[in-house]
C-alpha cells in the first residue's frame, strides 16, 4: 500500500489550500463543475450586460448614476438572499440525506468546521457576484449616482445579510428530523428566502433603499444603527450555526454549553452597544429594555434548558473539571435539565441585578449612571414587566421540567417537552376563558382565574405601579417553585462533583498501576539513565510547563517515525479502557512538526493520598521524569 | 497493547418496540477478519454503527483499542475506518478530488496528503479512474473508492457493513482480495455479509448474532467443534444404494440418513473411532465403499444449524 514511488509533486496552490477548510475547498470545486452555478453567474453577467447598455442608452440623464446602482443592487439581492443560502441548504441536505456528513463526523472535522467551511463557501460565493456586479457599482459611482459610503455599505450590509440567511439555512437543514418534513422543509425555506430576497429587491428596486441609506449616512445615529443591524445579524449567524452545529454532534456531546454561554454573552454585548452608542441621559431607559428583552430571552432559551435529559452522558461525565470546586463551578454550564435551571437562575439574578440598577431608586441608579439619569414610568413599567415575565417563565418552566420526567429519557422526550411548554401555557391561557365563556356569561373582566396567563396579566397590571399584589404573589410562586427545586438542583451540582471525584479516582488508580507496574524494570532503566539526579535537579523544580528546559525536552523526545504522534493515545478518560500507550501518563504534543515531547501537565496528575506518591509525581513533572516509562513506548 | 482490538461489553439498543441488540458482548482480536453475521433485522448494522461512533447504546459501551466510543468518540474515530452498506459519493467531485477531501478532513497535509491519496488509489486499483466522476462509477468501483475512503487514515480498525453487497462476482472476489491484503498488513476487520461461503473462506472467527442477541461466536473451527455434537458422513458406494441405506439405519449411532443416487449422507455420534468401527463393519457387511467422508461444516451450515429464522 505504501510501496516506494517518485514522490509526487506539490503544488503552491496544494500546499497554501492545506490551510484552508477542506468544505470550503471542497465547495468550491464542486460549484466550479456544477451547472447551477455556471448558469447563475451566467444570468448575473447578462443582467449587468443589459444594466449598463441601458445606462448608456438614457445618456447623461441626471438619475442614471442612480438607477445603475439600484438595477445593480436589486440583482445582487436574490442572489445573496437566494441562490446563496439555498445552495448551501442542498449541499448541507444531500450530506444528510446520502449519510455523507456520518462520513464527515468520522474523520477530524468537527461540526463547527463543517458549518464554518460552508458559511465560508458562501462568502466566498459572495464574493464572486459582487465581482461580476462591480462594473455594475463602479459605473452608478462615475455617474455621480451614489458615493463611495453608500456603495460599501450596501455592500457591507449584502454582506452580512448574505451570511445570516446562508447559516439559517444551514441551520435549517440540518434539523430536518424525518424524510417525510425534508420536502416540506424544503419548500418552506425556499419561500421563505424567496420571500425576502423579493421583499428585499421591491425595496432595493424602487429606490426608496438608495434614499433612506442616504439620508441615513448623513444622520448622526448612521454608526449606531449601523452597528445595531450588524451586531443583530451576527448574533443570529451565531445562533443559527450553534443550532446547525448542535444537530450534527455526537449524542453524547456536550450540546448546551455554548447556548448557555451565548444566553449570558447577548446582554453583554447590548449594554455593550448601550455603552458605545447611547447619551448617558437615556441609559435607564435603553438598560430597561434590555433588561426586559434579555428576560424573556432567558425564558425563551430556559425552554431548551429545562427539558434536557437529567443526566450527563458518559462522555460529558469523564471530561468534567477533576477539582471539586471546579466541577462545582462548571456545572451550571453542563448538559442536564437541572444544571439547566440553575443556569437560568443564575442568568435570572444577574438581569435582575442589572434591572435593579435602574430601579427608580435614585440611591442605586446614580451608583452607576451618571446623575441626571432619566427614569421615567415608561422605564419602570419595562422592569416590572420583566419582573412578570420572570416570574411566568419560573413557574411554567418548572411545570414543563416536572413533565419531562414523565417523558422518555432521549432527544425525541427533550423535543416532545420543548412543544409541551409552550402547551401547557396556552392551556392555562384558555381554561379560564371557557370557563368564563360556559359558566359565567362570557369573558368579562380579568379575576383571579386567568393568573396564569401571562399575557392578560401583563397587559393588565405591568404597567400600574398601584397594583403591585399581583406581581409580589407571581414572585412568590416563583420563588416557591424555585425552592421545590432544590433537591435536583442539588442533584445537578452534586452529579457533577460525584463524576469529578469518580474521574480523580479512576487516574488515581491508573496512576499508581503505572507507578507498581513494573518496578524491576523501573529501577533498571533509572539506574542507566540517571534520572534520579536529573530529576532532583533545576529542571524538576521548574515543573513541566511549555517553557520547561531544552534538554529535559529533548531527552524525551519520542521521534515520529518510532510512533506517529496521532496514533499516541494518553489515558484521557475516566473509563478508557487503555492506560498511556506509553506508560507514562503524559500528554505529548507536537514539537516543530518532527517529533513529540511528553509534558505532565499538573492538572492532569491525581491527588493520591500518600505524601511518598505525591512526592514522586513531583519528581516526575520534569520531563525527564515523565520520561521513566518510556522504554514501554521506546522513546 | 495486548488487550482485544474491538471489545463490545452488554451492548443494548432498542428502537421503539423493537430491541435492536440485546445485551450484545463479544471481542475481536488484532489483525483478524471477524465475519459479523445474522438474518436480516438481528442488530448487525445498530452494531457497527455503535463502534463506529454513530449511533448511541442504550446500554453497555464498546471500546476499540480500549478506547470507549462513548467516552472518547473522537479518538476512537481515529482508530476506526467505517464502511457504511451505502455510498453516495459527492456530485462534481472526480476521483482523485474525492479521496483528497477526505484527506484534507483526515488532517493530512502537503506531501503526506497527495502521497496517502496516491497509493491508496494505487493499492484499491482506482489508477485509471483519475479522470471519472466519483458518482460515474460502476457499484464495484465504487466500493474500492469507498474502501480507499476508509483507509486513508490508516485505521486499525475496518467496519465493514455489507461491502460485497450488489457486486458481481468478478468485483467480489477482488475485493475479498484486497480484504485478505488488509489483514494481511495488520488491519482487524470487521465484516458483515448475507454471503456465508465467501466469509467462510475469509474470516479467522465469526459472530452469529439473531434477534440482537449473540447465538455463537469463536473460530469457525471452534464453532464447528461447538455445534456439531454428531459429524456428518458422505459415504458413496458401488452398486445397491439401498442395501447401503438399510445397512447404515441398523448401526448405532447413525441417524439422518438422506441417498442422494449412490451417495448417502448421514450424521454419526462418536469421533474418528466410531467413524473407523463403522467403515469396517460396511467393509465386513459386503458394501462397496468408494468413498467415505467426513463432512466439514462450513458457514452456512453454522448459520442454519445456530439461528432459527427469526426476524424482527
Amino acid at each position: 500500500m505504501t510501496a516506494a514511488r517518485a514522490e509526487p509533486p506539490i503544488g503552491r496552490w496544494s500546499r497554501w489550500s492545506d490551510r484552508l477548510n477542506p468544505i470550503l475547498v471542497r465547495e468550491v470545486q464542486q460549484a466550479v463543475k456544477g451547472r447551477a452555478f455556471a448558469l447563475t453567474v451566467l444570468v448575473a453577467l447578462v443582467v449587468t450586460v443589459v444594466i449598463a447598455t441601458a445606462a448608456v442608452a438614457r445618456g447623461a440623464a441626471p438619475d442614471a448614476g442612480r438607477g445603475v446602482f439600484d438595477a445593480g443592487l436589486t440583482t445582487l439581492v436574490p442572489l445573496v438572499l437566494f441562490v446563496v443560502p439555498m445552495q448551501a441548504y442542498h449541499s448541507m441536505r444531500l450530506e444528510l440525506r446520502a449519510g455523507i456528513v456520518e462520513q464527515l463526523l468520522l474523520s477530524r472535522l468537527r461540526p463547527r468546521a463543517i458549518v464554518a467551511g460552508k458559511l465560508a463557501a458562501a462568502l466566498v460565493q459572495f464574493g464572486l457576484y459582487v465581482s461580476i456586479l462591480a462594473p455594475l457599482l463602479a459605473t452608478s459611482y462615475l455617474l455621480r449616482g451614489v458615493d463611495v459610503a453608500t456603495i460599501a455599505t450596501s455592500l457591507g450590509l449584502a454582506l452580512v445579510f448574505c451570511l445570516g440567511a446562508t447559516a439559517a439555512a444551514i441551520s435549517a437543514a440540518a434539523q430536518g428530523a424525518t424524510a417525510a418534513l425534508q420536502p416540506i422543509g424544503q419548500v418552506v425555506a425556499a419561500f421563505g428566502f424567496g420571500m425576502l430576497s423579493f421583499a428585499m429587491m421591491t425595496f432595493v428596486g424602487t429606490g426608496e433603499y438608495a434614499r433612506d441609506l442616504g439620508w441615513l449616512l448623513r444622520r448622526a445615529e448612521f454608526p449606531a444603527v449601523l452597528s445595531a443591524i450588524v451586531l443583530g445579524a451576527a448574533a443570529a449567524t451565531t445562533l443559527s450555526a450553534l443550532t446547525a452545529q448542535t444537530f450534527l454532534l455526537h449524542a453524547f456531546e456536550n450540546r448546551s454549553t455554548g447556548f448557555r454561554v451565548y444566553l449570558f454573552g447577548l446582554p453583554l454585548l447590548a449594554l455593550a452597544w448601550i455603552g458605545c452608542f447611547v447619551e448617558p441621559a437615556l441609559w435607564a431607559e435603553r438598560t430597561a429594555a434590555v433588561v426586559f428583552a434579555a428576560t424573556l430571552l432567558g425564558i425563551v432559551f430556559g425552554v431548551f434548558f429545562c427539558t434536557e435529559q437529567r443526566e450527563l452522558s458518559p462522555r460529558v461525565r469523564a471530561h468534567v473539571p477533576r477539582r471539586a470546586w471546579a466541577a462545582a463551578l462548571a456545572a451550571p454550564w453542563l448538559p442536564g435539565r437541572e444544571r439547566g435551571m440553575l443556569c437560568l437562575l443564575l442568568y435570572l439574578a444577574a438581569v435582575g441585578a442589572l434591572g435593579w440598577l435602574v430601579w427608580p431608586d435614585p440611591t442605586a441608579a446614580t451608583l452607576v449612571f451618571a446623575p441626571g439619569v432619566r427614569v421615567t414610568a415608561f422605564t419602570t413599567g419595562l422592569l416590572r414587566l420583566a419582573a412578570f415575565t420572570a416570574a411566568y417563565g419560573l413557574i411554567y418552566l418548572t411545570l414543563g421540567k416536572g413533565l419531562r420526567r414523565w417523558l422518555p429519557p432521549t432527544f425525541a422526550g427533550n423535543q416532545l417537552a420543548r412543544f409541551a411548554v409552550p402547551g401547557l401555557c396556552v392551556l392555562f391561557c384558555l381554561v379560564p376563558v371557557l370557563i368564563d365563556v360556559f359558566l359565567r356569561d362570557g369573558v368579562d373582566q380579568w379575576h383571579g382565574l386567568h393568573v396564569l396567563n401571562p399575557f392578560w396579566t401583563c397587559e393588565r397590571f405591568a404597567f400600574r405601579p398601584e397594583r403591585g399584589s399581583v406581581l409580589t404573589g407571581l414572585l412568590a410562586a416563583a420563588a416557591g417553585c424555585v425552592l421545590l427545586q432544590l433537591r435536583g438542583l442539588a442533584h445537578g451540582i452534586g452529579e457533577v462533583r460525584a463524576a469529578a471525584a469518580l474521574r480523580r479516582r479512576a487516574e488515581a488508580v491508573a496512576w499508581l498501576r503505572r507507578r507498581t507496574a513494573s518496578p524491576a524494570r523501573s529501577r533498571r532503566w533509572r539506574r542507566a539513565t540517571g534520572w534520579r539526579s536529573a530529576a532532583r535537579g533545576p529542571a524538576a523544580g521548574r515543573g513541566r510547563s511549555a517553557g520547561s528546559a531544552p534538554a529535559a525536552r529533548s531527552s524525551c523526545s519520542i521521534s515520529a517515525p518510532m510512533r506517529p504522534a496521532t496514533t499516541c493515545a494518553t489515558s484521557t478518560g475516566a473509563a478508557t479502557r487503555a492506560a498511556s500507550s506509553c506508560g507514562c501518563g503524559c500528554t505529548r504534543r507536537k514539537w516543530r512538526r518532527t517529533s513529540t515531547w511528553c509534558s505532565t501537565p499538573r492538572r492532569r496528575w491525581p491527588a493520591p493520598p500518600a505524601r511518598s506518591a505525591r512526592r514522586g509525581c513531583w519528581r516526575r513533572r520534569s520531563c525527564s521524569g515523565a520520561g521513566a516509562r518510556a522504554p514501554r513506548c521506546g522513546c | 497493547m495486548t488487550g482485544p482490538l474491538l471489545e463490545v461489553q452488554s451492548l443494548s439498543r432498542r428502537y421503539g418496540r423493537v430491541q435492536a441488540v440485546d445485551d450484545l458482548s463479544f471481542a475481536m482480536a488484532r489483525g483478524a477478519i471477524t465475519g459479523f453475521v445474522g438474518p436480516n433485522g438481528a442488530g448487525k448494522t445498530t452494531t457497527m454503527r455503535i463502534a463506529a461512533t454513530l449511533d448511541v447504546p442504550d446500554r453497555g459501551d464498546v471500546f476499540v483499542d480500549g478506547v470507549s466510543v462513548l467516552v472518547e468518540p473522537r479518538e476512537a474515530r481515529q482508530r476506526i475506518g467505517y464502511m457504511a452498506d451505502q455510498f453516495r459519493p459527492y456530485p462534481n467531485l472526480d476521483v482523485p478530488e474525492y479521496l483528497d477531501f477526505f484527506a484534507r478532513a483526515y488532517g493530512l497535509r502537503g506531501r503526506r496528503r497527495l502521497q496517502t491519496v496516491r497509493s491508496v488509489a494505487a493499492f484499491c486499483g482506482l489508477d485509471g479512474f483519475a479522470d471519472r466522476p466519483a458518482t460515474g462509477l460502476s457499484k464495484g468501483m465504487g466500493q474500492r473508492l469507498h474502501l480507499a475512503k476508509t483507509l486513508l487514515h490508516d485505521p486499525a480498525l475496518l467496519i465493514l457493513d455489507e461491502p460485497a453487497s450488489g457486486l458481481d462476482p468478478r468485483a467480489r472476489i477482488e475485493f475479498r482480495a484486497l480484504l485478505k491484503e488488509l489483514a494481511a498488513a495488520g488491519k482487524g476487520i470487521l465484516i458483515s455479509s448475507h454471503i456465508l461461503p465467501e466469509l467462510g473462506e475469509l474470516c479467522d472467527s465469526v459472530v452469529v448474532i439473531e434477534k440482537g442477541r449473540r447465538v455463537v461466536a469463536g473460530t469457525i473451527a471452534e464453532i464447528q467443534r461447538s455445534v456439531a455434537a454428531e459429524q456428518a458422513v458422505r459415504l458413496r458406494v458401488l452398486g445397491d444404494a439401498e442395501a447401503a441405506h438399510r445397512f447404515l439405519l441398523t448401526q448405532p449411532g447413525v441417524g439422518a440418513v438422506a441417498v442422494d443416487g449412490d451417495r448417502l449422507r448421514f450424521a454419526l455420534a462418536g469421533g474418528d473411532a466410531a467413524a473407523a468401527a463403522l467403515l469396517q463393519r460396511a467393509v465386513a457387511a459386503g458394501l462397496s465403499v468408494v468413498e467415505f467422508v467426513r463432512v466439514e461444516a462450513d458457514l452456512e451450515d453454522i448459520f442454519l444449524q445456530t439461528t432459527r429464522g427469526n426476524v424482527q
